[in-house]
């Protein structure tokens, strides 16, 4: 559905982002991470045809941006990260304008801003001027302008940034709900945020994709080995001597009666260590698998990155 | 032509709405109708005295004493409240950033440009309306009805104030700032007006007379007088076509630059 090509973009001497390629299937949400300035704004700028990349080329539906931009434009909703709206105009007026610039035939148009009102609970404030609304209300209005031709295509930047726990939570389930009707493009710094609501993440850095898979996968392969965290009732120096003498553990390391064992990787030893244990006669009281999350990959690879330039 | 409409409604209603149009016409309709009101008085004092001289004319032509030097005055006063109708067009959307998302939809540069500008065009068209009664009361009085000379000064003076108007969206899709724009569009008329006065024209060079065909208020002279001369109809047009293209191509190029 969405298709990058090596795309760079320069300001003036700048690389913003440097050969970028990622594709996006129809239906999938996809994470699109970095730390501020990677370039996550300026690639979604590139896909939603703001502006042509320097190099390299970006196709929505099969029309590439530099060709056709108004038939990816028909198809694409975009909400900025600050979105900058007519303050001078009221909800409903905004949103049937904004559907008439986007296509919207005019027969449709009225029961079309109806269905966008009801869809992001905006029938409190339809008759408000927009710069009169909260941050929240106003990131429903922006969401309220992207869907208003009801496009295949959602480009977010940021959409719950600034916004309060319950109406993060409201825009979350929102996105979530469309997954399978239209492809999604989310960028965010929030990271459990991806793990929730998307099916394949891409990370960025310094204009350069480190990262794409799936959102479960992503961390594979960057794990040297495979922890697994235990607690144990029992004499610890015991019970350390005897989770040692397993075959393929690499070390063991306790605190107390908790102990965090690496063995080697892609071996999943807790059945040994379990059986192990128990036959000791020691108390088995909890044990998980610690795999890295979100935001140890993310760390890693951005981190790793810069000392790598250093 | 849908998003041209929706456009032009949108900056038609902003006009409404805000207080700028208003004061510019204000402005506009009390320093037109002094003017108007001055050379009228003028015209009657000096035909009192023409009719007490048998050896003078009896009568003086309206046109040439009230419209011809109102129309031409006119110039000064479009010069200076035209350009704050343009300034905020394309400079307010860059500085607010509302022109990000316009930049994503499926709408055409030119489509932006023209619905502004005909928005824009709107208000002159009730400003040059406004004038109209005073007119009509002028001819009441003289009891005549020279109705042809009067109408080629208002196609003059629109055809100007669209010059005017067209100049200054392309300034303001060049600039981020409504102020700056306002004062390089000012810069930039006086710089048309006086442009024909750079060589004098009685030097006899042919640069002289080339730069005075470029003077954008030469070019009113022939419509006051009552003449339409297809060489003034042409520059004007010419004018307006250019800065329009240019005001579209100013936005392709900024996209371009990011």
């Amino acid at each position: 559905m969405i298709k990058i090509e090596n795309v760079t973009k320069m300001y003036g001497p700048t690389v913003a982002v440097k050969d970028v390629s990622f594709e996006v299937e129809k239906g999938e949400i996809l994470g699109f991470l970095g730390p501020n300035g990677a370039g996550k704004t300026t690639t979604m700028r590139v896909i939603t045809g703001y502006f042509p990349p320097t190099l390299g080329n970006a196709y929505v539906a099969g029309h590439s941006v530099l060709d056709a931009p108004l038939e990816v434009k028909r198809r694409i909703g975009y909400v900025p990260e600050t979105p900058a709206m007519y303050n001078d105009m009221f909800v409903k007026e905004y949103i049937r304008y904004i559907g008439a610039l986007k296509g919207v035939p005019k027969s449709e148009l009225k029961s079309r801003v109806d269905e966008i009102i009801e869809t992001c609970a905006l029938q409190s404030v339809s008759e408000k001027s927009i710069g009169s609304l909260s941050k929240g209300f106003k990131q429903r209005v922006a969401l309220g302008q992207a869907l208003v031709n009801d496009p295949p295509v959602l480009i977010l930047d940021e959409p719950t940034s600034g916004l309060d726990p319950k109406q993060i939570h409201e825009i979350r389930s929102l996105i979530k709900s469309m997954e399978g009707d239209r492809t999604i493009i989310l960028s965010t710094h929030i990271l459990p945020e991806v793990s929730m609501t998307c099916s394949k993440v891409v990370i960025i850095n310094e204009g350069v994709i480190v990262a794409a898979d799936t959102t479960e996968n992503i961390g594979r392969g960057l794990t040297e080995s495979h922890q697994v965290e235990l607690t144990i009732g029992g004499d610890t120096a015991r019970v350390k001597d005897t989770i040692s003498g397993l075959e393929g553990i690499k070390s063991v390391s306790s605190s107390g009666n908790r102990f965090i064992v690496d063995s080697e990787k892609d071996r999943d030893l807790r059945a040994d260590i379990a059986r192990k244990v128990v036959e000791g006669g020691f108390d088995l009281l909890e044990m998980r698998s610690h795999s890295m999350t979100l935001e140890d990959v993310f760390l890693k690879l951005v981190t790793e990155e810069e000392g790598v330039r250093q | 032509m849908r998003n041209i409409a929706e456009i032009f409604k949108r900056e038609a209603r902003h006009y409404y709405t805000s207080p700028i149009a208003y004061v510019v016409i204000v402005i506009f309709t009390a320093v037109f109708g002094f003017l108007y009101f001055r050379n009228l008085t003028y015209y009657s004092q000096l035909s009192y005295q023409l009719m007490q001289n048998p050896y003078y004319p009896q009568r003086i032509d309206l046109v040439m004493a009230v419209f011809a030097p109102l129309f031409s005055s006119n110039s000064i006063i479009f010069l200076l409240v035209i350009p704050p109708l343009s300034m905020r067009l394309f400079a307010e959307e860059k500085k607010s950033g509302t022109i990000e998302l316009m930049f994503t939809y499926p709408v055409k540069d030119i489509q932006m440009v023209l619905g502004k500008w005909l928005a824009s065009i709107t208000i002159l068209f009730v400003m040059l309306a406004l004038t109209v009664p005073g007119v009509f009361m002028a001819f009441k009085f003289a009891g005549s009805w020279e109705w042809g000379p009067v109408l080629a000064g208002y196609l003059g003076m629109f055809l100007m104030g669209v010059s005017f108007l067209s100049l200054g969206i392309l300034i303001s899709a060049v600039s981020e700032n409504q102020i700056v724009a306002l004062i390089i569009s000012y810069g930039a008329l006086l710089g048309f007006w006086f442009i024909g006065w750079a060589i004098d024209p009685n030097s006899g060079k042919k640069i002289a007379d080339v730069l005075t065909e470029f003077s954008i208020i030469q070019h009113l002279d022939n419509f006051v007088k009552g003449v339409i001369d297809t060489k003034n109809v042409l520059y004007y047009v010419l004018f307006i076509f250019t800065c329009v293209f240019l005001s579209a191509r100013v936005l392709e190029s900024k996209r371009w630059r990011g």
